[in-house]
């Protein structure tokens, strides 16, 4: 059975921070494109995630021939928006509209002080980003755009090229907290439900518990309240960082229970894990689409074999 | 034998309609013979983003370079370029050449809303983001504690295939930043100087014989001991296969300021039959060490056969 809403209807990505070698990671683009999968995304850390995003979706574009390729998600801070402006309408024009733009308002601390970067307060981060979506659209769309605001100032710039896709490609923005999530629902084609990381780590104490299925429902009624009449053209999305095939979820989930401080059950449930066997997997996301809408799941690369049983049961239904 | 000083050709390509267009001129570049496609990087009337073009150009080739001509400094972060940088040279599997400058066009910079600073500011951010570039290059954690970059205990990631990294191309027509690429560059691209902040008559006068044997002496001020090592680059804005040299030099010399011969002699004129051509790019050669060509888009063609003639002597 297929959904009428194309936006409730299951694709799966990959998403690539390193590979050894220019033939690796085209063996592996080719072969997510092979296995049904929809898009190739890449991250944006100055730490532990070694491809640069920019040039690395500029070559899977040219390797492969539908596959999507996007940022999950770029750090607003680390470019100008004009430039970033430029560079996604070029990825969008010769991937011909396969680009998929994440950005975020950045959070990873430890890139902040690597690259010298003042590292402001979440609210001021989150503004910027604003201003830089409005900086985004502006090039994207016809005719010379000017914005004075108080990030950016950009004076009678007529964005060149123009993107494939009119008004540029499909924005994904990400987020854990009711300020970014009100704002991606407002704007994204592409809603990421992250964990809330307001202590600047993945490892910080704060962020396993905000994955829990009851802190992922208060995400999703921040996002369909701020979306409005908007809710039904965009896709809840979820970045699965632990993945596992196996017949024993029960004794990992029991494992997991103290890190996420919930119960093994909230453990399976949680939208940054998929644990089981490929049935088990299945029903999960079958009960995670009807409980948030959440149908784009992104997996690590290295993982696209085993789960492929699970995108071939469930991509495009 | 081979010259020490081997003749190579460029191309710089500033844009192409779709991604079929791209890849047909990438793949025409590399089957003349061309060495290199390098892009500009400009705000104003230059279409494609040079990080995102030249990392799909290297992967429509099998053998061409790919670089930028330049990248200006101002407009991204020198961790995020030897990021981007290092991941080209990876995924291409070593065939970058990075190109750094240190900015010069006011418009991109006003359209941008960046501050326009002096050269000499400007310069001597483009010097600390060359430190910032190679201290990432570079295996292992490096800090670096400048004026405008501030880097701690960064190890970055990934890193480049060319060892010890990507040869990196620094260009001008200033004593300042003549010597800074003398200092640092691999290739060193020998330009008009660009002073006025756009291509004015000054910049067009600027590339005399005479001015260009100065420029020279500012390269060796840099370089030092290393200068032999250096590959001279200049980028022929002017180029015309042509049996009346002559002619043209009549209709070009007054946008120069400057008499026809003097024109016919400017540093990034290149006109002439093939014959004349090689002949001049051999005499440059030996009088200048400039080996290193590069041709607009336009001259892709038609020096082809000059290409075919020099390239790898």
């Amino acid at each position: 059975m297929t959904v009428s809403n194309p936006n409730r209807r299951f694709r799966f990505g990959v998403i690539m921070p390193r590979a050894a070698s220019g033939a690796e990671a085209r063996e592996r683009a080719v072969r997510a494109e092979a296995l049904g999968y929809s898009t190739l995304y890449v991250p944006d850390h100055f730490v532990d995630h070694p491809l640069g995003p920019i040039p690395t979706v500029a070559a899977v574009a040219a390797w492969t021939t539908t596959l999507n390729v996007g940022t999950l998600v770029l750090g607003n801070d680390y470019r100008h928006p004009v430039v970033l402006a430029k560079e996604a309408a070029t990825v969008d024009l010769l991937s011909e509209g396969r680009f998929e733009f994440g950005i975020g308002a950045g959070w990873m601390t430890v890139d902040y002080e690597k690259a010298g970067l003042p590292l402001d307060r979440p609210g001021v981060r989150i503004d910027r980003l604003r201003e830089s979506v409005q900086v985004l659209r502006g090039l994207w769309g016809e005719g010379p755009f000017t914005l004075h605001g108080e990030h950016y100032t950009v004076t009678e710039l007529d964005g060149d090229p123009m993107p494939h896709r009119p008004g540029g490609p499909k924005l994904v923005i990400g987020g854990g907290g009711p300020k970014v999530l009100t704002f991606a629902a407002q704007q994204a084609d592409i809603v990421g439900i992250n964990a809330n990381l307001k202590g600047g780590s993945a490892n910080d104490p704060s962020t396993a518990p905000s994955m829990n299925p009851v802190s992922t429902d208060d995400k999703l009624r921040w996002v369909r309240e701020a979306a409005g009449d908007r809710y039904a053209d965009i896709e809840i999305q979820a970045l699965v960082g632990f993945l596992m095939v196996t017949d024993d979820a029960r004794a990992i989930a029991e494992g997991m229970a103290g890190v996420f401080q919930a119960t093994p059950d909230e453990v399976l449930d949680s939208p940054v894990g998929l644990v089981g066997t490929v049935d088990e997997i299945v029903e999960s996301l079958e009960r995670r689409r009807e409980r948030w809408d959440m149908t784009y799941h992104v997996i690590p690369v290295e993982q696209m074999d085993a789960f492929a049983p699970v995108v071939d049961r469930l991509a495009g239904r | 034998m081979t010259h020490p000083r081997t003749f190579r050709f460029g191309v710089q390509v500033n844009t192409a309609a779709s991604a079929a267009e791209w890849r047909a001129k990438a793949r025409r570049i590399e089957d003349l013979g061309y060495s290199t496609l390098f892009m500009p990087d400009h705000f104003d009337n230059t279409p494609l983003a040079p990080m995102v073009a030249i990392a799909f150009a290297a992967e429509a080739t099998t053998t061409l370079r790919v670089g930028h001509l330049v990248l200006g400094n101002d407009y991204k972060h020198p961790a995020i370029v030897a990021k981007e940088a290092a991941t080209i040279d990876l995924l291409s599997d070593g065939r970058l050449e990075l190109g750094l400058g240190a900015g010069w066009m006011q418009v991109d910079y006003d359209q941008l809303g960046l501050p326009y600073d002096s050269a000499g500011t400007r310069i001597e951010r483009l010097e600390e983001a060359v430190a910032v570039v190679k201290g990432c290059f570079a295996d292992g954690p490096f800090d670096f504690a400048g004026a405008h970059y501030r880097i701690t205990g960064y190890d970055a990631q990934p890193a480049p295939v060319q060892q010890p990294h990507p040869p990196l191309v620094i260009g001008g027509g200033g004593p300042k930043i003549l010597r800074l690429a003398g200092r640092h560059a691999d290739i060193v691209g020998i330009n008009p100087n660009l002073r006025a902040g756009a291509i004015t008559a000054d910049a067009a006068t600027d590339t005399l014989a005479e001015v260009t044997r100065r420029k020279l002496g500012w390269i060796r001020e840099g370089a030092g001991d290393r200068f032999d090592d250096l590959e001279l680059q200049i980028r022929y804005f002017v180029a015309a296969i042509t049996d009346d040299a002559r002619g043209l030099a009549e209709v070009l010399a007054p946008g120069f300021g400057v008499a026809p011969d003097e024109a016919l002699q400017s540093a990034v004129a290149c006109i002439g039959t093939v014959d004349e051509v090689c002949d001049l790019l051999v005499q440059r050669r030996e009088e200048w060490g400039v080996s290193y060509c590069v041709f607009g888009e336009d001259d892709v063609e038609a020096f082809a056969p000059v290409v075919a003639r020099l390239a790898g002597t």
